[in-house]
């Protein structure tokens, strides 16, 4: 659904709105599963504002620094995640970037902190860390 | 053409309740709902698609497609919304309605409610009244619902609050941390709590296990069968005469009437075949918005307004409730995974508030899912995204601790459910069209006790509170009410002081539509003490 591109750049974008730590981050926590089955289901009608978004960030990237929004280290992609979500662009976009980085800030949430049954939350990661316990 | 006794329209708490009363009376008993059958496991525990959280749909009906409604916003714009949208005013639909996925919590009205008009005088613009019954008459309904059906409570606090013959049955679910430390904080306060009464089995009832605890109460169905309804009580008994034939997936389209006599209804099957069926009596149990929806469309040469509608009433003064809360962040973890979670409740705001028309309930609140944290419960100004976001999630969950409740809704004649005059379901009924809002007057009930909460919390040692102050808006949900209210007067009543409708001696109302004014309370235990007594009523009148 997306190209190689726009998933590497997709990647990047969700270890930043949920940063490894001691626990994962969102991409190995399962996001990108969760966004999989999403953008062929109930994010259907979203996936061209991601396709768009994820490839207008990486001409902001390499625009603003020369290199892939992918091989920017964190703190440079998270000013410019800042940039984006104030929708400050140096670059132009065919979406709205703020629209767009509010939808994958909501969409890494739901990835992250949802039910594993969504296809996210792998192993009930989000929950061990938060004190969620299932019983019964 | 199939003939019964008795058809009641929808099988949530109220047509559940009349079903199972009519049945073991010796009445046959067509019931007929539009949703289906819900084992548990037909009720997952998806957290983006439940009750609680419609984030992308739901985990009962009505399905998202093909069931719209039409809703007039503040501005007057209109759209065109599906089920799990934001103010679609959805309840769950299959057997057990709402009752199904809820809460349970089991509150009686209070006296003063039934009186909300001598007690505060009518506002201007309000449809303000009293109801045409009093405590006194529901009371011994509210008991049978609580036996038969089931609560767990404290009868001592209880019957300090309301005049009661009987204890409950069941002593209160389980207290958890959270419900400890915000008693301490009322303690500080000396706001007297008492224990929420829920229709949950705090040990084995009817049957059935006690309540083990777990984290996926309200919005979704029981793994061990403990929270109680009609449908696991009196329906069931009703079943088990062999006396009621439930019939599910089915859309009434109308109410049918010959010469202006009510004589049964016509319905659309699973197969989408249009089937009719004839009873001496109609009760029509399809919630607040649906019920009033299907009278408007019942229309004949003797009733060119609908069912009930001579004076325009059907559909005017749609109550649910508003919910003013607030979160605090507590200096020590208040969540320890024992469920339901709602344990605690105040109740002395619901009347005696200086220059307010009522009140409200607040009680502490249930299980959060963390994704339901996450998008409601943060801090304002916390970034939704990067470590510190994640911070405060692993940090905090624990430790946050929530109270909200419900706030008597002071009615508004404007406030409505009217059938909008293009878009059509998907069986070709004109579907419901929502507008206008409650009076102003329960903005200003709900921001004092939003301010309640604040002060609850703090009292309890949080050190940081937020919510969300209430606005003017149209309700409805979970808790809708009003529609077809009781009266003595026709002109200004759709159902007589039986839930059964004016100038019908074969057509009763056994839902919300009924409720004059619907509390400082969750509605269902007076839903289903109605339905006991109108049902009774249908027998006696026989």
């Amino acid at each position: 659904m997306l190209t190689e591109p726009q998933r590497a750049t997709l990647r990047a974008l969700i270890d930043r709105l949920i940063p490894a730590d001691d626990y994962p981050g969102g991409w190995d926590a399962g996001v990108g599963d969760y966004l999989e089955r999403q953008f062929a289901g109930d994010l259907s009608d979203v996936l061209d504002l991601y396709r768009s978004g994820l490839d207008a960030l990486e001409v902001e990237a390499r625009a603003k620094a020369g290199i892939s929004f992918s091989e920017l280290a964190p703190a440079a992609q998270d000013e410019l995640l800042r940039r984006v979500e104030l929708g400050e662009m140096a670059t132009d976009w065919p979406v709205d970037p703020a629209a767009f980085f509010r939808a994958a800030a909501e969409h890494a949430a739901e990835g992250f902190y949802g039910d594993p049954g969504n296809g996210g939350n792998r192993d009930e990661v989000s929950w061990r860390m938060i004190g969620f316990e299932v019983t019964g | 053409m199939s003939t019964y006794d008795v058809i009641v329209v929808g099988a949530g708490a109220g047509g559940g309740v009349a079903a199972g009363v009519l049945a073991e009376a010796g009445k046959t008993v067509l019931l007929i709902e539009r949703g289906r059958e819900l084992a548990f496991d037909d009720v997952p525990r998806d957290h983006l698609r439940n009750h609680r959280y419609s984030r992308y749909g739901h985990n009962t009906g009505p399905s998202l497609e093909g069931n719209p409604r039409v809703v007039v916003d503040r501005d007057g714009h209109e759209h065109t919304l599906r089920p799990h949208e934001d103010a679609y005013q959805n309840n769950a639909t299959g057997v057990g309605g709402g009752a199904r996925v809820y809460g349970a919590q089991a509150w009686r009205y209070l006296p003063t409610d039934f009186e909300m008009a001598s007690t505060y005088g009518v506002p201007a613009g309000s449809s303000l009244a009293d109801w045409p019954i009093g405590y006194a008459d529901v009371a011994p309904y509210y008991e049978r619902a609580e036996w038969e059906i089931g609560v767990s409570g404290d009868s001592v606090g209880s019957a300090e609050r309301w005049p009661r013959d009987r204890d409950y049955p069941m002593p209160p679910v389980q207290l958890n941390r959270q419900g400890a430390l915000m008693r301490r904080g009322a303690d500080a306060l000396g706001w007297p709590t008492l224990a929420v009464p829920l229709l949950i089995n705090s040990t084995p009832y009817g049957g059935r296990p006690a309540c083990i605890h777990c984290q996926h109460c309200i919005g979704f169905a029981c793994p061990v069968d403990a929270k109680n309804d009609s449908q696991n009580t009196l329906l069931a008994r009703g079943r088990a005469t062999g006396r009621v034939e439930v019939v599910t997936e089915a859309m009434v389209e109308q109410v049918d009437t010959v010469g202006g006599r009510v004589v049964g209804v016509t319905y659309f099957d699973r197969d989408d075949e249009r089937q009719t069926a004839r009873a001496e009596v109609v009760v029509l149990a399809a919630g607040a918005i649906e019920t009033a929806r299907l009278m408007l469309n019942s229309r004949s040469p003797e009733h060119p307004q609908g069912l009930g509608n001579a004076h325009d009433q059907v559909g005017r003064n749609l109550q649910g409730h508003y919910y003013p809360g607030a979160v605090g962040l507590m200096s020590e973890p208040v969540h320890d995974g024992i469920g339901p979670g709602v344990t605690t409740a105040i109740t002395q705001f619901n009347h005696g508030n200086a220059d307010l028309i009522g009140g409200g309930m607040i009680a502490d609140e249930f299980v959060v899912l963390p994704i339901i944290f996450w998008a409601r419960n943060l801090p304002p100004d916390l970034p939704r995204w990067g470590a510190e976001a994640k911070r405060f999630m692993r940090d905090n969950y624990t430790r946050v601790a929530r109270v909200m409740g419900p706030v008597q809704e002071i009615p508004s004649p404007n406030a409505r459910v009217t059938l909008d005059p293009k878009v059509r379901d998907r069986w070709g009924i004109p579907v419901v069209r929502l507008s206008g809002a409650t009076h102003p007057e329960t903005v200003r009930t709900a921001a004092f006790m939003y301010a309640r909460a604040g002060e609850w919390l703090a009292a309890s040692g949080a050190q940081r509170i937020w919510g969300s102050p209430p606005r003017l808006k149209l309700s409805g949900g979970q808790h809708q009410a009003g529609t077809a209210r009781m009266g003595d007067d026709p002109a200004s009543s759709v159902t007589d002081r039986w839930s059964r409708v004016h100038g019908h001696d074969n057509l009763y109302v056994a839902d919300g539509s009924v409720h004059v004014t619907n509390g400082g309370f969750n509605p269902v235990l007076t839903i289903m003490a109605l339905a006991f007594r109108a049902a009774e009523h249908i027998v006696r009148e026989w």
